[in-house]
């Protein structure tokens, strides 16, 4: 039987890694408290969506439209769609943690959002003991920010003057991201018609345009790749 | 009470697509051509958050009110590319957008 057990190395370069990340996550939680407190709703209801959902886009759709007065069906289906990309995320990282017993693939799926999928998906060539903590530890991280982000927003939002832009923090960090996670050829390409499919597709309803957009990268990247290897001509 | 039962349904549905695959495990097998277009989870979602929010809402016919927005992005590309450095790129990034709008572009 392997060792599991807690690895404080691997957590901490697991809270470092993500750490970085969760800066921008700061005013976006903000704007999302202060969507709760300025659309009037319950403010401990509202707060909690925070560690009841942990996510970001799919918990300010639900706050709007809970403001606008949505009904449940059609909350819950947003909810659904905007998140619908943590499935392949999940399937992503299934081989990593294939081996990994029972109470952590039942838990670490609670604190995988965009961020902890960019850390943990990024970990290679390591023992599974390091990679789970690793993963742990950046999900503790992010879940502890998020939270105080959110009720600082709620109590405190409108303090911050909207000329600070800060939410663009948010586009920028992806777009960091994206440019991380390339490591060949057809990377590049799921990228860039993850990115053009998204802006043309941006207003179709309950942003499906998103999952659309997706779906056409990862085909485009899947579809180059193989090619490359079949005709022989891999380039480092 | 509507807000938290709706709350607590979305935090499920949440918890349930996130452990969708990763709870399976070994117990699902997936087609090589499902395994390999998984790979490029990581950029092509990535770039389809980012790229609506840094074009705005005129997509590709809002650019030139969007310049600002659309250098201080090119400027944090540049870093994270040559630095491999995310937090002094999102600095360089927000300070170039700022210098910018100040400077009344």
């Amino acid at each position: 039987m392997t060792d599991l057990s807690f690895d404080a190395t691997a957590a901490r370069s697991g809270a470092r890694a993500v750490f970085a990340l969760a800066a921008p996550g700061i005013p976006f939680g903000l704007v999302l408290g202060l969507a709760v407190s300025e659309g009037g709703l319950d403010r401990l209801a509202g707060w909690s969506s925070g560690w009841l959902m942990l996510a970001g886009a799919a918990q300010l759709a639900a706050i709007d439209l809970l403001v606008d007065g949505a009904s449940a069906g059609v909350i819950l289906a947003t909810v659904a769609l905007v998140n619908s990309r943590h499935a392949m995320y999940s399937a992503a990282l299934r081989p990593k943690f294939a081996d990994a017993p029972r109470w952590f693939r039942l838990a670490a799926p609670y604190v995988l959002i965009d961020q902890v999928f960019a850390v943990a998906n990024a970990l290679e060539d390591v023992p599974l003991r390091t990679r789970m903590w690793h993963m742990l530890g950046a999900g503790g991280v992010i879940w502890t920010l998020w939270q105080v982000a959110v009720g600082v927003g709620v109590l405190a939002g409108a303090a911050i003057p909207d000329s600070w832009s800060l939410d663009f923090t948010v586009p920028l960090m992806f777009g960091g991201l994206m440019l991380l996670s390339i490591s060949d050829r057809p990377g590049v390409a799921s990228a860039l018609i993850g990115g053009v499919v998204a802006i043309v597709a941006r207003d179709l309803p309950q942003g499906s345009g998103l999952l659309l957009a997706i779906v056409a990268g990862m085909a485009v990247g899947g579809i180059l790749s193989e090619r490359t290897e079949r005709s022989g001509a891999t380039r480092p | 009470m509507r807000i938290w039962l709706i709350l607590i349904g979305a935090g499920l549905i949440t918890y349930l697509t996130r452990a969708s695959f990763i709870l399976a495990g070994d117990r699902i097998q997936m087609p090589a051509w499902a395994e390999r277009s998984l790979r490029y989870v990581a950029p092509a979602s990535f770039a389809a958050i980012s790229a609506p929010a840094l074009f705005g809402e005129g997509g590709f016919t809002g650019v030139p009110d969007r310049l600002p927005y659309l250098i201080a992005a090119v400027a944090t590309l540049l870093v994270v590319h040559k630095r491999r450095n995310l937090p002094g790129a999102l600095v360089v990034g927000m300070t170039s957008l700022w210098l910018l709008q100040w400077a009344g572009l």
